[in-house]
Order: structure tokens, then sequence, then C-alpha cells
């Protein structure tokens, strides 16, 4: 139950991980709005990433 | 009137550093488990009496369910318990009487608002992030040892090696993603349970008509928050496991049980499989 709650709430600190430092990159640089859609892309992906890496886990065990 | 304040108060200043609430509940805990172990250490029998049976109760309990997680048990198991414990005790703190409602008064904006001298510790992010980055630098030294600083970065790149600016990114944000879930969490909760019961004792003091609810419904969520402050603490301790675990796992392969390096004498061959949180 404890991976279940985390991965949850794990899915949605990679989308606001990678899209706060998009934006972080895109105010610093002045380039908005190409690095909020690719940290976007990158929080998404991680997500992804996250939900495989803790079913592998699962798996492994 | 209801005041809540995400952050903890300061309540007085020692050279420029400033002493908080949250602090002074992180202290309480910390001197209430010294005391613990100082009479444990001082007192302890080979048959354990009540007192001594109910303090190495918990300690047992994650004790027994780290044993299960890896055949490296005994690197971590210190660390699992020192958490579950200390986060225990911290959330506990906060349900006795006086924690949140002995403070100093003072007025904001002409209303008189009440800084308590005591607030829970794990109501503040500072001292979440504090145990995560424990936990962090933890599993990600698992990583490395068992890896090699290369080893370890060639497997936050990933492969094939041409996906490399994909998966690096990638892979940090998960690692990170690691460390603002755990210590949110845990702030949450504390900190929701505590706006709850803030709220449960306004609502039933606000009028004469319902004040004999006063007596009854902030002890529901008393007992709720008896549960929560356990539960949370099990789950801080068990996700810590739980990673440090994934790190031995990914270090070791698929056949970590066919071929232990390193510190073989803590092999348990009945106990290889990982017990899931609670």
């Amino acid at each position: 139950m404890g991976i279940a709650f985390d991965l949850g709430i794990r899915l949605g600190i990679s989308v606001i991980l990678g899209l706060g430092g998009g934006l972080l990159l895109d105010s610093w640089l002045h380039t908005s709005p190409v690095f909020t859609l690719i940290g976007m892309a990158l929080g998404i992906g991680a997500a992804m990433y996250t939900i495989w890496d803790v079913a592998h886990d699962a798996m492994r065990k | 009137m209801i005041h809540v304040e995400i952050a903890a108060e300061t309540l007085f200043t020692i050279g420029g550093f400033e002493v908080t609430n949250s602090m002074v509940g992180a202290v309480l805990a910390s001197l209430l488990l010294l005391a613990g172990a100082w009479y444990i250490t001082r007192r302890s029998a080979l048959v354990p009496h009540r007192l001594q049976s109910l303090l190495e109760l918990p300690v047992e309990w994650v004790a027994n369910i780290v044993q299960g997680s890896s055949t490296r048990w005994r690197g971590y198991v210190a660390l699992v318990i020192g958490l579950f414990i200390m986060i225990l005790v911290a959330n506990w703190l906060s349900l006795l009487p006086g924690v949140g409602t002995i403070g100093i008064n003072h007025e904001v904006d002409g209303h008189e608002v009440l800084t308590p001298l005591v607030r829970p510790a794990a109501a503040d992010l500072n001292f979440t992030l504090g145990l995560a980055i424990i936990t962090f630098v933890v599993f990600v030294w698992w990583g490395v040892r068992l890896h090699g600083p290369l080893g370890y970065l060639k497997e936050l790149v990933g492969e094939p090696r041409y996906m490399a600016p994909l998966m690096f990114p990638i892979h940090l944000i998960s690692e990170l993603s690691r460390l603002v879930s755990l210590s949110m969490r845990l702030f949450g909760n504390v900190f929701a349970g505590e706006v709850l019961i803030a709220t449960m004792l306004a609502l039933t003091t606000a009028t004469l008509f319902v004040l004999p609810l006063a007596f009854f419904v902030p002890a529901i969520f008393l007992g709720l928050e008896l549960l929560f402050g356990a539960v949370q603490a099990l789950v801080f301790a068990l996700l810590t496991m739980t990673y440090i675990t994934m790190a031995i796992a990914e270090g070791q392969g698929d056949h970590a049980d066919e071929h232990p390096t390193g510190d073989d004498h803590d092999v348990q061959p009945s106990t290889t499989t990982a017990s899931s949180p609670a």
C-alpha cells in the first residue's frame, strides 16, 4: 500500500519537477516556451519511467 | 478565529540563528527517545519486564520487517528503525495537551494570534526534508557503493548510450521525485492533521449550543491522528527500506541471491525477499 501511495505522489511530482525546471530555465534564458515544453515532456517521461521502475522491481521480487 | 501558519514560527534568536517552535518539538522528541534509550540500557533484563517490552516492541517489529528485505539488511536496519521511532514519537508528541495550544499571544492586523511554544516537528517541511535528504543520500550511497561512482553514473545515463540526452534527465527527475515525495507526504499528512484538529475544536466551541460536542468530536480526530501518526512513520521508514533495497537489487542484478558480494556474513538464507510497505 505504501508503494502505491508513493507511486501516485511521484507521478505528479515528476511532472511538476520537469515543468518547474523548464519554466525556471525559460525565465532565466528568455526562451519561453521551449524549455517549458521540453521539461513537461521529460516530466511525463519520468512519470512513465517511475511506473516501469516500480513494476520492474515488484516483478523481480 | 483559526490561525494556520504553514511555516514554523520563530520563538527567539541566538546569535542570528532562529529557533522555531518545530525545533522545540523535534528536541523534545529527541530527549524523550534519549530518556527511553538510557532507561533500556541501564535497566534492561534478559527476560524483559513490562516497560522494557513496551519500548522494545516497535523496534523488534520493524527489525523483523527489515530482516526480510535483502541479504544486506544489517547495513541499514538502524537507519530504518531510527527513522520510524523518531517520526512516531514526534507525531504522537503533537497529541499531548499543551502542544499547539500553549504559546505567546501577539497582534497581527488587529487580531490576537497565538504563537505556540511547541509545534509537531513533522508539521515543518524543514524537518521532513531533512529526513528525506538523509534517506536520499543513503540510497544513493548504496548505489555508488555497489556500482562504483562511474557505474552509478552509467546507470543514470542508461542503455543504449545514444539515448543518454533523453534518459539522463528522466532518471534524474525520477530520483529527485523520491526526495520530494518522501518529504511532502509526511509534512502534508501531519500538517493537515493539525489543521483538522484545530478546525474541529474551533467549530465545536463556536457556539454554546454545540459546546458539549467539543468534548467528543475532537477526541475522535485525536484517535485518528494516533493511527495516522503511526502509519506515516511506518510508510516513511518502509519506503526508505524499499529505496535502499531497490538500489541494492539494481547493484547486484537479478542474481543477487546467487552471488552475494561484499559483506557475505550478512546473508540470511531464509530471508531473501523484500516485504512490501504496509
